[in-house]
């Protein structure tokens, strides 16, 4: 069992005997010191969706699910193509990666894990850090080298972030995925 | 759907108590419904109910069974079953609720807030991994909301509240200010900033006659008067300042306090309500949570509160209520906000009138219980 405070995007966790995706978790404080956690899941058998919403210390059932490592291959379609190390294909909807999405460039290398219930692939999860190229960012102010000072840049396949003032287009980021925010300036992979 | 059971434990106030007895009693005598009230002190609601006795477990008072919420408690549970404030059910209860036929409505009734989220939370359902269906409720002033605990003939009975009734109301509590005095009731947490409000007090063109009821905030003001206790009927004059100590009164007489007072400073969240329905102006001590988490909430309610006030008014009663939220001295901030009284007297009862046009709290937790049977009938839920 964990509490609701515990459970994380991509944890799914059993309701009445169903599997249910945790898409979404957002973490509030409510009165007196108290908290709630409102989640946005996703039935695995079904596919509908529901918001509920939670004390942060309510007992959750979570489901522990096999896991292999992929690679992002390519879209097709609406689906996006991942593969393993024995190149077999595994096809996910945009639903199922909604929280990879704005990451997923062409070439990118990212060992990442595809999660299975039941046999069958379910979601994707990234690394903790990723390294992506800035395509485009605002003007820098002169001098500023704290890291403090943030600008809007974006990555080649559009997604938004705040970046450093210091960083430039062409320049190399890690990106924590699991907050989207940015870490660092980075070398360009080898 | 006509049984209702309503569990409450008493935190470190009496906020918790005081909204669960005032629902209880609405539910049973304007919905006609069979109350229970599970609280594990009584001896908080006694002072908001002196009918209660402590010392029974089980009472019925003003068409509320009263039963005292101890370990072991073992009852059959009612068609709906609020727990207040995140307070625990026995997981006992909970399978009985659950293998009841037809299951028991779970309500979680959660604290007071202004901010947006609540608006998105408000009636979600909360799968537990045990027991039936579960809602979140949440309190609020918009109509997204489950709205605010108003009794059906308050609004009425505050028009007809004369100055008779005042004089007779103080009378009883051993008040007699001098005419003209700006009365001022004081129920709010510690602060040390109320030493800096009352010297200032002391120095005003205007006599202040504070009442202050037995509460948190009696050591700082014994602190400030030199005394050891406040007892009540004690009366100390400073300048133009006259603090009175009144004894704790009941829940429906503090209403009357309310509608007594030129000023109100109120707490929490029951006494926060109330002095909204006085429609008097009024000073909010939030409660204080880590990380400065109320701040955001008492912006929160500012926004509403005043939208439609003078811009002047408006950042006047911010900075005021922010002094005295943060604890900060309140010479400078106290004389600007009282300038603009009129505007907050206007306001005041503007926003009673707004929040007057939405369905009440206990109305609302009805409706939502009898559509909820109906539809529970008619649909298979998503959980």
């Amino acid at each position: 069992m964990k509490t609701a405070q515990d459970v994380k995007v991509n944890n799914v966790v059993l309701i009445d005997g169903s599997p249910w995706l945790v898409q979404k978790a957002e973490y509030t404080k409510s009165g007196r010191n108290s908290a709630i956690m409102k989640m946005k899941l996703r039935n695995l058998l079904t596919g509908s969706t529901t918001e509920t919403v939670y004390k942060f210390d309510d007992k959750m059932e979570q489901v522990n699910l096999d896991q292999v490592d992929v690679t992002y291959s390519y879209k097709a379609d609406d689906m996006y193509v991942f593969m393993d190390g024995e190149y077999n294909q595994y096809e996910l909807s945009a639903e199922d990666v909604e929280s990879v999405i704005p990451y997923i460039v062409d070439g990118m290398t990212d060992e990442c894990k595809a999660v299975f219930f039941q046999g069958k692939v379910i979601s994707v999860d990234l690394p903790t850090t990723i390294v992506r190229q800035i395509d485009y960012a605002e003007g820098s102010a002169r001098g500023d080298t704290s890291g403090k000072v943030m600008k809007v840049a974006k990555l080649s396949n559009g997604t938004e972030l705040k970046v450093a003032d210091f960083c430039e287009v062409g320049d190399w980021i890690e990106i924590d995925t699991r907050t989207g925010e940015y870490k660092s300036r980075a070398k360009a992979p080898a | 759907m006509k049984s209702w059971d309503i569990f409450c434990t008493a935190i470190d106030n009496f906020g918790d108590v005081g909204v669960s007895w005032r629902l209880a009693r609405q539910l049973a005598h304007e919905f006609a419904l069979d109350v229970r009230l599970f609280v594990d002190d009584p001896q908080v609601l006694e002072l908001l109910c002196p009918e209660v006795s402590p010392s029974l477990p089980i009472q019925w008072v003003s068409g509320v069974q009263v039963i005292r919420w101890g370990a072991g408690l073992e009852v059959a549970p009612a068609a709906v079953v609020i727990e207040t404030f995140g307070c625990r059910l026995p997981d006992t209860l909970i399978s009985a609720m659950a293998a009841r036929d037809p299951a028991s409505l779970w309500i979680n009734l959660e604290y007071l807030s202004a901010e947006s989220w609540v608006e998105d939370c408000h009636c979600l359902p909360s799968p537990q991994v045990t027991g039936p269906q579960k809602y979140f409720y949440f309190p609020g002033f918009t109509e997204r909301t489950g709205g605010l605990l108003r009794e059906k003939d308050l609004l009425l009975k505050r028009q007809q509240f004369t100055q008779a009734d005042k004089r007779h109301f103080l009378r009883k509590l051993g008040v007699d200010p001098s005419p003209g005095s700006v009365l001022v009731s004081v129920f709010t947490y510690e602060n040390e900033s109320i030493a800096s409000w009352l010297e200032i007090l002391c120095r005003d063109e205007s006599r202040f006659h504070l009442l202050v009821p037995t509460g948190r905030i009696s050591k700082n003001i014994q602190r400030w008067l030199g005394v050891e206790v406040l007892a009540h009927g004690e009366i100390h004059s400073c300048g133009q300042l006259t603090i009175q100590a009144i004894p704790f009164v009941r829940q429906e007489d503090y209403d009357l306090l309310l509608w007594s007072c030129d000023l109100n400073l109120v707490r929490g969240e029951d006494s926060f309500v109330r002095a909204q329905w006085a429609g008097k102006p009024f000073l909010w001590h939030i409660y204080p949570q880590e990380g400065n988490a109320h701040l955001e909430k008492l912006a929160a309610f500012l926004r509403y509160y005043l939208d439609g006030m003078g811009v002047e008014a408006a950042a006047a009663t911010q900075r005021f209520w922010g002094d005295w939220n943060r604890q900060k001295a309140l010479q400078e901030s106290w004389a600007v906000w009282q300038k603009h009284w009129p505007d907050l007297e206007r306001n005041a009862e503007r926003w009673c009138s707004q929040l007057a046009r939405q369905p009440g709290l206990a109305e609302s937790l009805a409706r939502l219980a009898q559509s909820w049977y109906k539809r529970r009938a008619e649909i298979t839920p998503p959980f």
